[in-house]
């Protein structure tokens, strides 16, 4: 059984977590045509190497994150905070906002 | 059909193959004359009407058909590895065509069919034991699944129907059908045309087909790339040189994101390892395959006594075949809830092969945005029961340039439309 | 005829502890320490099974857990590996795939054909007619190998363990030891782990000096501090991240235990396997390896045979026949390999061996045949780790090539040498398997997130210098000059391996997929390499170029039993469940919950909840507790209508849909307070559901100020439904206006409910009924279901269950996700466009939402009712249109209490959903009976005056 590395929690089974899919940006739902919109909804890179992923600590800290993932080896090189939370940590950086935790991209 | 019977194979490289029967066998047993390759081995031709990427059950059965049917024989299969090396030698060899949709129940109605009679088409004995298969229903909505399948089956002329605990316990002693358990079993959808059937030999009879036909089988061929100009296909690069050729067919699994990826075209597909595993023999005991989706598991006895399991597939894509822990600790425990008594049943050994899983739990087959690049891909955890009839009908396809009626709900062009098939109710664990 | 020998240095068996077992029927003495089969041989027996295919007779070949003639039936245990089982007193054996018996077998007449039943045969025939296939099969499932099951086999007791060390070793020979013993030292705790019964390997059966090596080893295991040793157990699997599986056999009380460890490092040490040699009649009873003979004489004190060949290319063969020398066993040769020696046939009939034929042209009479040919590496934990072991021609073996940083190797694995030299490889191993785990152990640690800055420097220990081993030569020896059989346990021959290649199947694997070489009960472990060298000498290649075929888990069989262990499947019941109990409730099983489906009559309980007044117990309703300022923008994100708007007080019904807009989850949010809210989701939606939202609130809208608690086991939930629940309430509510003016339809109230505060309760309508849901601490909720029940008896109170539930929402109209929707279902499809707000700026699924309204040729959902009132289509039966086949279907179906008459829910097509329409349903018996689309969805009460009451 791999082991991933929570940014919260750290190494655990990956028996705790759930695989929620390849990362995918969302278009803007009020600007974006069907065609695009169906690729996003269905049509995937699937690579037989390295993917960016997010996984769910289901049976940790309920927390998602993002994985960078070999899907041949099953390595993991990197796991971090969701593009939307290190977004908006920066937004609070810039003005001011308070800062506990800035371990967004713990290294594995 | 069949290699015998059939006049209308180019007459160019067809070679009728040495025949096989128990007279034969018995013949050369006395003379201890040895059998002919069933195969044989070619040197890479600069240019093939047509090249199936692929050497399993579907690219052979493509390959076999289009001259079967439509007597097109220059046709080179490639196989990165040896034949039925892939998805076609790692399944766990059922057959079935007890689907929930109209449009499902057609087409694997037809592959059953052929299934029937395949041995004796391809003159070679595939062992098609139809022993019936039991889906259990643990709860009331997977009963109603059940029934919804049972009355769609028999609308389209197959046979299955919906039974009850009593009836099961009939047909397999084993199965506990008492009260008292966690997921008790409330009934059960019963399809006596399905079974088993030795999946190697149904890559291997069609191999022989279409080689007695004059197909090219390339083993150890690996496909580089795929030359697409002005949008359509133009040839194949492979490990052993470049084809030239109008006509490509990606007949992969596991791998049909990277190959379609070659000629530019995205799938929507994702790649899952799907695990099985083995017991040592025992003597006879269980004849109908069993499935159970609430418990993710399905069984089923070869003719040499081993049970043969399978689960749903692993909860995060790979391309690792390695095989982990948790599948068989999960698999003994839902097997034994079935059948307690089979706590001293030893497994003997554990494999995976890749599904290629899409949104709808349904195939993708037909022409691509790219001219002369088709696709027979997306199989998920299915493929090897479609083998037969996706051959036949993708040959068509190829021969007449017109998609059969068959095959055309599991077009690609459904993800754009939105028009997604109905079957992943009653395929999440479909076997 | 007694075989045992007097006492022999290094024996197992205790000569003081004699008993009796039975085997075939007959009563035999035995030992303790003696397996069944060196019990049965000490009494002269030779022949323990017959073959799989050709059913010869077969005997022992390597007295060890492999041994493939050796398998047993014990009472009502299948295949158990007779030359390694332990005999016990009373044991009953009996002999597997033999009919009618052991002595006679009908099926042996099978060997005379053999060369008609070539393998493959089967593919070749039995094709036509068609017909007979099912008759020939049955007659092909007859040669089924191994034992019985019976459906009334004990389970027996599993269980499973995790272990926590940070070495494991796999192999207890002199090399696991002496790597244990080192790694101990060096500070890591240990798991060393041996197949046999007694750590020591080789040594066991070795010489005064190698005895007296064994005991100073494991005087040496035994006091050193952190070293667990597991005997009779194996390291079954190497599987991604060092994940160890342990399989421990024979424990008091346990059949088999089912050890997991994440190992920081795996020494892999299980030494080597003697491999048999292929020539004509190496299957006969009493040609046996130089293993078995060594094992026999050593450990069990039995003499293997009266007079012996022996052909030898390495010390283990010269060991074997000094061993049959010491045994009063009369060596008529020795037969050396590596000067050219060779044995051509082995002759004999169903009792074994009576002659031997040697290459130079002599036959000798001999009762056994003794083989020392070479070795097999195990190196399929290396290969589970990814490892591609390469062939060395001079050493006639396989040795691993690249190892991951967490695997290491040693003992014959690694070469050859002296035990000195084996035992310091070993040790040097061992203290590079805890130096390599200290570091692996250290970052395990640092990936910890700690709040504190700067983590430890990883210390760089020293690289372990290793004795480098020698490899010795040894003759390449597969088959001989004669064809034999290459894998016992199937029954295939090198002459199939030959006839297959020929036939085309020419790759290793294809040839084992046609011959089934290699696929039986040791899966490969005797027969994979003298398979590969067949394949490679009849295609011409090398063994190099051949390659292997693949080595997968498990090591050794393990059952199902220790897979499984322990099954635990937790299951919920609320806090009211010992009423139900009490009350006679049928249990339903609804996903991870336990709930009454009905107390008896569900259709009474459906009439008293239209007439007086019911309770039912929702507690599994997900409920879900949400705060903050931004809890109306979530709500708009999530569900596909309006939720801006939403007051203190007010409770509104949501459609969920997923971004292809499909219908997600259902169900009734309430504003409790300015920033408090309650959400509901199906009981079987709830965990999904609020997946979905951490998702949301996660990786898209980590800004929002929201906290969600789920508060489902919080509150006990009961729905209070019938004319009279206001009445009943008003018995019991505290703090709360009931009367419909200050509490009406579609709104929530907080108070106190039988003297229990923090209970809040809204009137919802799912059963169409006047009803209040109220939801109360969860550990009040037996008390206050019991008040309620209590307060309610002249009232005509009576509980209800999911049953009596689906009825009365049935007559009511309202649909069930998951039941009366599919995979493919969205708002408009069930008739709820009109909810579908596509003003907001975003939300789940809104541009699909758009498009589906738009396209128009979706399913829709209708009630529907049988032209005879008396028949009830079960769910799932199908709508039926002659020109277009299947056109609908019924989702919901139910013969209604209140109407007397059956009514239905169910999908047509766009063109059939008028109301009034006629259409076909097909029973499942094939009638077609006549059913009409119904003006409303519900059947009774449209106009929702009941419940608004």
């Amino acid at each position: 059984m791999i082991l991933l590395p929570c940014p919260y929690c750290g190494l655990r089974n990956a028996s705790e977590f759930r695989y929620v899919g390849e990362l995918s940006e969302r278009p803007d739902p009020n600007a974006t045509g069907i065609e695009d919109w169906r690729a996003f909804l269905y049509m995937r890179d699937n690579p037989a190497g390295w993917t960016t992923e997010t996984w769910f600590h289901r049976a940790g800290c309920r927390r998602h994150f993002v994985v960078e993932r070999h899907t041949v080896t099953n390595e993991v090189r990197d796991s971090r905070l969701p593009a939307a939370q290190l977004r908006d940590r920066e937004d609070e950086r810039a003005t001011g906002g308070n800062v506990a935790d800035d371990r967004g991209g713990a290294t594995y | 059909m069949g290699i015998f019977n059939n006049r209308n194979g180019s007459e160019n490289g067809y070679r009728k193959p040495a025949r096989y029967s128990a007279f034969d066998l018995f013949r050369r047993g006395l003379s201890r004359a040895d059998w002919p390759r069933a195969w044989r081995k070619h040197d890479l031709r600069p240019s093939y009407d047509v090249v199936v990427v692929g050497g399993g059950v579907h690219g052979l059965a493509t390959a076999y058909y289009l001259a079967a049917n439509h007597g097109i024989t220059d046709v080179a299969v490639l196989e990165k590895g040896y034949i039925g090396s892939g998805g076609s030698g790692r399944n766990t060899a059922i057959i079935r065509s007890n689907y929930l949709t109209p449009e499902g129940v057609r087409f694997y109605d037809r592959s059953v069919k052929l299934y029937e009679t395949l041995s004796a088409d391809l003159n070679f004995n595939a062992m098609f034991a139809q022993r019936g298969h039991l889906t259990l229903a643990h709860n009331d909505g997977s009963l109603r699944t059940m029934r919804w399948r049972a009355e769609v089956n028999k609308l389209e002329g197959v046979n299955s129907e919906v039974i009850g605990p009593d009836e099961i316990k009939r047909l397999v002693p084993y199965i506990d059908t008492s009260e008292d358990v966690r997921y008790p079993i409330l009934g059960a959808l019963y399809h006596p045309p399905g079974g088993i059937i030795r999946h190697d030999a149904v890559v291997w009879g069609y191999a022989r087909g279409a080689d007695a036909y004059g197909a090219h089988i390339h083993q150890n061929t690996e496909v580089t790339g795929i030359d697409v100009v002005d949008g359509r296909v133009g040839g194949v690069k492979t490990n052993r040189g470049d084809i030239a050729t109008r006509v490509v067919v990606n007949c992969t699994a596991g791998w049909a994101t990277l190959i379609s990826g070659m000629a530019g075209v995205r799938m929507p597909i994702s790649t899952f390892p799907l695990q099985a595993a083995v017991t040592e023999p025992v003597r006879p005991f269980l004849d109908p395959v069993i499935v159970s989706g609430t418990l993710h598991v399905y069984v089923s006895q070869t003719d040499r006594g081993e049970l043969v399991f399978g689960a749903s597939v692993d909860p995060f894509t790979s391309y690792s075949m390695r095989g982990t822990l948790e599948f068989t600790e999960g698999l003994a425990g839902h097997v034994l809830e079935l059948m307690p008594s089979l706590s001293r049943m030893r497994v003997l050994r554990q494999w995976a092969g890749l599904c290629d899983m899409t949104p709808d739990f349904s195939p993708i087959m037909g022409t691509t945005p790219v001219a002369g690049f088709l696709i027979d891909v997306g199989w998920g955890t299915y493929g090897f029961k479609a083998g037969p009839v996706s051959g036949e009908t993708m040959a068509e396809l190829i021969a007449t340039g017109k998609t059969p009626e068959l095959i055309a709900p599991f077009g690609l062009d459904r993800f754009e439309r939105g028009d997604l098939m109905g079957e992943k109710g009653a395929a999440a664990v479909g076997h | 005829m007694s075989m045992r020998l007097k006492p022999q240095p290094g024996e197992v068996i205790d000569r003081g502890r004699r008993f009796r077992f039975t085997w075939n029927g007959e009563a035999y003495p035995a030992y303790e320490g003696d397996t069944i089969v060196s019990a049965l041989a000490a009494c002269g027996e030779r022949v323990f099974s017959r073959s799989f295919k050709y059913h010869r007779p077969r005997g022992l070949l390597t007295a060890s857990f492999l041994d493939p003639g050796c398998m047993v039936q014990v009472g009502d245990e299948p295949n158990v590996r007779g030359a390694h089982r332990r005999v016990e007193p009373g044991m009953v054996v009996s002999p597997q795939n033999v009919w009618p018996s052991l002595r006679f077998d009908i099926k042996s007449a099978n060997g005379a054909f053999g060369r008609f039943l070539s393998a493959g045969f089967y593919y070749k025939t039995f094709i036509k007619p068609r017909r007979l296939w099912p008759a020939y099969r049955s007659v092909l499932r007859r040669f089924s190998a191994g034992g019985v099951v019976s459906p009334d086999s004990s389970h027996g007791y599993f269980d499973k363990r995790y272990a926590h060390p940070d070495v494991v070793v796999a192999g207890g020979g002199p090399a696991g030891m002496a790597a244990a013993i080192a790694a101990a030292e060096a500070g890591a705790q240990v798991l060393l782990v041996e197949e046999e019964y007694e750590l020591g390997g080789h040594l066991r059966w070795g010489n005064e000096a190698e005895l007296a090596a064994l005991r100073e080893l494991r005087g040496e295991v035994g006091s050193t501090a952190g070293i667990e040793v597991m005997t009779n157990s194996v390291v079954n699997g190497r599987y991604d991240g060092n994940w160890v599986a342990v399989l421990q056999r024979n424990l008091p009380h346990v059949v088999e235990r089912l050890v997991k460890a994440r190992a920081k490092t795996l020494v892999v040490a299980p030494g080597l396997i003697e491999r048999p040699y292929v020539f004509e009649g190496n299957d006969a009873p009493g040609v046996v390896l130089s293993g078995a003979v060594r094992r026999l004489v050593n450990l069990y004190a039995v003499k293997p045979g009266e007079r012996a060949v022996v052909l030898s290319a390495n010390e283990s063969g010269d060991a074997a026949a000094e061993d049959l020398e010491r045994a009063g066993v009369e060596v008529a040769r020795v037969v050396d390999a590596r000067r050219g020696g060779d044995v051509v046939r082995a002759n004999g009939g169903g009792k074994g061996v009576r002659s031997v034929e040697c290459a130079d042209g002599t036959k000798i009479d001999c009762d056994l045949l003794v083989t020392a040919v070479g070795w097999t590496a195990p190196t399929s934990l290396l290969n589970m780790a990814g490892d591609r072991p390469v062939y060395d021609g001079r050493a006639a073996r396989f040795f691993p090539s690249r190892l991951t940083e967490d695997v290491l190797v040693t003992g014959g694995l690694a070469g050859d040498g002296t035990l000195e030299e084996l035992l310091a490889h070993a040790r040097a191993t061992g203290r590079d398997a805890a130096g390599r785990a200290t570091r692996t152990g250290r970052a395990l640690r640092a990936g910890i997130p700690q709040h504190a800055d700067g983590q430890p420097e990883l210390a760089q220990s020293p690289p372990v210098e290793y004795p480098k081993l020698p490899v010795y030569d040894h003759p390449a020896l597969f088959r001989g000059k004669t064809h034999g059989i290459v894998d016992y346990s199937e029954d295939v021959t090198s002459k199939d391996l030959v006839a297959a290649e020929k036939e085309g199947y020419d790759a290793i694997e294809l040839a084992k997929r046609y011959t089934t070489v290699t696929m039986g009960s040791a899966q490969g472990k005797l027969e994979t390499v003298n398979a590969v060298a067949i394949m490679a000498e009849a295609t011409g290649s090398t063994i190099e170029e051949t390659g292997t075929t693949v080595w997968r888990p498990p090591y050794a069989p393990i059952t199902l039993g220790a897979l499984a262990g322990r099954i635990f499947e937790p299951v919920r019941y609320s806090p009211m469940q010992p009423w139900h109990e009490r009350h006679g409730a049928k249990p339903l099983v609804a996903g991870a919950w336990i709930r009454p489906d009905h107390y008896g009559d569900p259709a009474s309980e459906v009439r008293n909840v239209r007439e007086n007044v019911g309770l039912i117990d929702v507690t599994p309703l997900g409920k879900f507790d949400l705060r903050g300022p931004d809890v109306p923008r979530l709500l708009n994100h999530l569900y596909v209508n309006e939720w801006s708007n939403l007051d203190v007080g007010a409770v509104r019904y949501g459609v969920m849909c997923l971004e292809d807009g499909v219908i997600f989850d259902d169900g009734v949010t309430g504003r409790l307070g300015s920033d408090r809210y309650i959400l509901t989701a199906t009981s079987s939606g709830a965990a999904s559901v609020w997946e979905w939202i951490d998702n949301w609130l996660q990786t898209a809208k980590p800004g929002w100020r929201i906290h969600i608690t789920p508060v489902t086991t919080a509150y006990a939930s009961i729905n209070v439904a019938g004319p009279k629940s206001r009445d009943l309430l008003l018995r019991l509510a505290e703090g709360v206006d009931l009367s419909p003016d200050a509490f009406p339809y579609m709104r929530v109230r907080t108070g106190r409910i039988a003297s229990v505060d923090g209970c809040f309760m809204w009137r919802i309508g799912f059963t169409g009924e006047l009803s209040y849901e109220i939801h109360v601490p969860a550990a009040y909720g037996l008390h206050v279901w019991e008040a309620l029940m209590e307060r309610g008896a002249d009232l005509g109170v009576k509980p209800f269950g999911v049953e009596a539930q689906r009825i009365l929402r049935l007559e009511k109209g309202h649909f069930i996700v998951g039941q009366d929707t599919d995979g493919l279902t969205g708002p408009y499809g069930v008739g709820l466009g009109r909810m579908v707000k596509l003003d907001k700026d975003d939300f789940a699924g809104k541009p699909e939402l758009a498009w589906q309204g738009e396209r128009g040729d979706y399913l829709r959902l209708v009630g529907l009712q049988p032209h005879d009132g008396s028949l009830v289509p079960p769910e799932a039966s199908q709508i039926i249109e002659d020109k277009n086949g299947v056109v609908g279907r019924i989702t919901s179906s139910r013969m209604s209490p209140t109407l007397g008459r059956s009514i239905c829910l169910g999908f047509v097509a766009p063109h059939l959903a008028t109301p009034g329409t006629t259409l076909l349903v097909q029973l499942p018996d094939g009638e077609r009976i006549p059913i009409r689309v119904t003006q409303h969805h519900a059947h009774f009460d449209p106009e929702g005056t009941r419940q608004r009451g």
